[in-house]
């Protein structure tokens, strides 16, 4: 019951409340939805307190031990990002070097998580969550920045500076998974290490085809029910008199209220 | 937009951003030959979960949605059909002996733990994209300005 109450339900609290606060219209439903979103993180990073005897705390923890990081990223880059070229609310030199230290930090704290005593570690072993986390987020980096690589050049023009440095990330991430499957680290050998990353392939790759899959049918659920929909009823062309004011309207707009 | 058709956009997109991975996998594979035993059966949990799990947060999305529209009920139950659907084979799969079962006494337990090593693939998604989007958001915003120079008429 507890751990039905403590976990179970503020995971789906949480979820509720997340897809509430980002995709509803309504202010107040947001509201209700941002709450929700924080009772239910706060109550899942919790659990190492509230649920000491279950396994499933284990993932609180993780989330405590990556928590950390996460946000010194996150924070870093939009500090970086938004004391760049901005038309509106740009932040100051002394926000952009404060970012790109917290972005240096968030780095070096992950790969203190691997390469040095700070791996999560709980009860008494290295935390099973970790050893998914840690290859999935290489493995995912690494997918992510190949293929923005091929997405700004598509996309965008005379980019080739941040080709590049999609580049530089990609060979980032493979260098770190390369480091970790030659060598050991204080809490995980390599073999571990391997073996794990291949399992982190196989449920990435599960997620990719299931979520592509639901999303398939999704659309195919909405197409279907948008087709069976009455056209709409066609209006009657304008009057005269309704193209006269829509004629002086604009009229007045483009002369920016002086009489032509 | 470069001139090329959305299609061969679209392969070339997904081919960049797969093909370097399944390369790199598969070359640590053949040189470290370790054993992937439950490899396959960590994809299908993983695959029945994601589907079960994204059909469900697309219900949700598909009900906030509906401000916008007269709440529709029709798309609803044809979601809310493909959870139940996608729930109920994830347990007749996970029932049949010990096809899906890893190191777990119980369907159900087994069931959770998907659900949590789901939850725990996404976290590693979603900070590995605040890395990767971040350096080119932070890159494109601090680029110089471009100038576009018009022709002189």
């Amino acid at each position: 019951m507890q751990a039905f109450v403590f976990f179970w339900l503020a995971g789906l609290v949480f979820l509720l409340g997340s897809l509430l606060a980002f995709f509803s219209k309504e202010a107040l439903r947001r509201k209700v939805g941002l709450a929700m979103t924080v009772v239910g993180f706060v109550s899942l990073l919790a659990t190492p307190w509230t649920l000491s005897f279950s396994p499933s705390s284990a993932f609180g923890h993780l989330l405590g031990s990556v928590l950390g990081p996460s946000v010194l990223l996150a924070v870093g880059f939009y500090q970086i990002a938004f004391s760049g070229h901005v038309p509106v609310g740009r932040l100051s030199k002394q926000d952009r070097l404060l970012g790109v230290v917290m972005v240096i930090v968030g780095v070096v704290w992950f790969e203190a998580m691997h390469w040095w005593s700070l791996t999560p570690t709980y009860p008494s072993g290295v935390n099973p969550y970790w050893l998914i986390f840690w290859p999935t987020m290489l493995l995912f980096g690494f997918a992510t920045a190949t293929g923005a690589f091929a997405f700004v050049g598509v996309v965008g023009d005379r980019r080739v500076r941040e080709q590049r440095l999609m580049l530089v990330v990609a060979g980032f991430f493979l260098t770190l998974m390369v480091l970790g499957a030659t060598s050991d680290g204080p809490s995980i050998v390599r073999e571990r290490f391997v073996s794990e990353l291949l399992l982190s392939a196989a449920d990435l790759f599960g997620v990719l085809v299931g979520a592509s899959a639901a999303v398939v049918l999704f659309i195919l659920v909405v197409l279907v029910y948008e087709r069976q929909q009455p056209e709409p009823t066609t209006l009657a062309p304008p009057t005269a008199e309704q193209l006269e004011r829509a004629t002086a309207t604009v009229a007045h707009h483009i002369s920016g209220g002086k009489e032509a | 937009m470069n001139g090329s058709s959305p299609n061969r956009t679209l392969v070339r997109l997904s081919a960049w951003s797969l093909l370097p991975s399944v390369g790199f996998i598969v070359i640590l594979w053949w040189f470290t030959q370790p054993s992937v035993e439950g490899a396959l059966v960590r994809f299908v949990n993983s695959m029945l979960t994601s589907f079960t799990l994204f059909s469900f947060m697309l219900l949700v999305v598909l009900f906030t949605y509906g401000d916008a529209r007269k709440r529709p009920i029709a798309p609803m139950v044809g979601v809310f059909a493909m959870v139940a659907i996608s729930t109920g084979l994830t347990v007749f799969f996970l029932s049949q002996g010990n096809f899906l079962m890893e190191a777990n006494a119980s369907v159900r337990a087994q069931y959770l733990s998907n659900i949590i090593r789901f939850g725990t693939t996404v976290a590693a998604i979603l900070v590995s994209s605040v890395a990767v989007g971040g350096t080119l958001l932070a890159s494109i915003l601090n680029s110089p300005p471009k100038v576009i120079h018009f022709e002189e008429e």
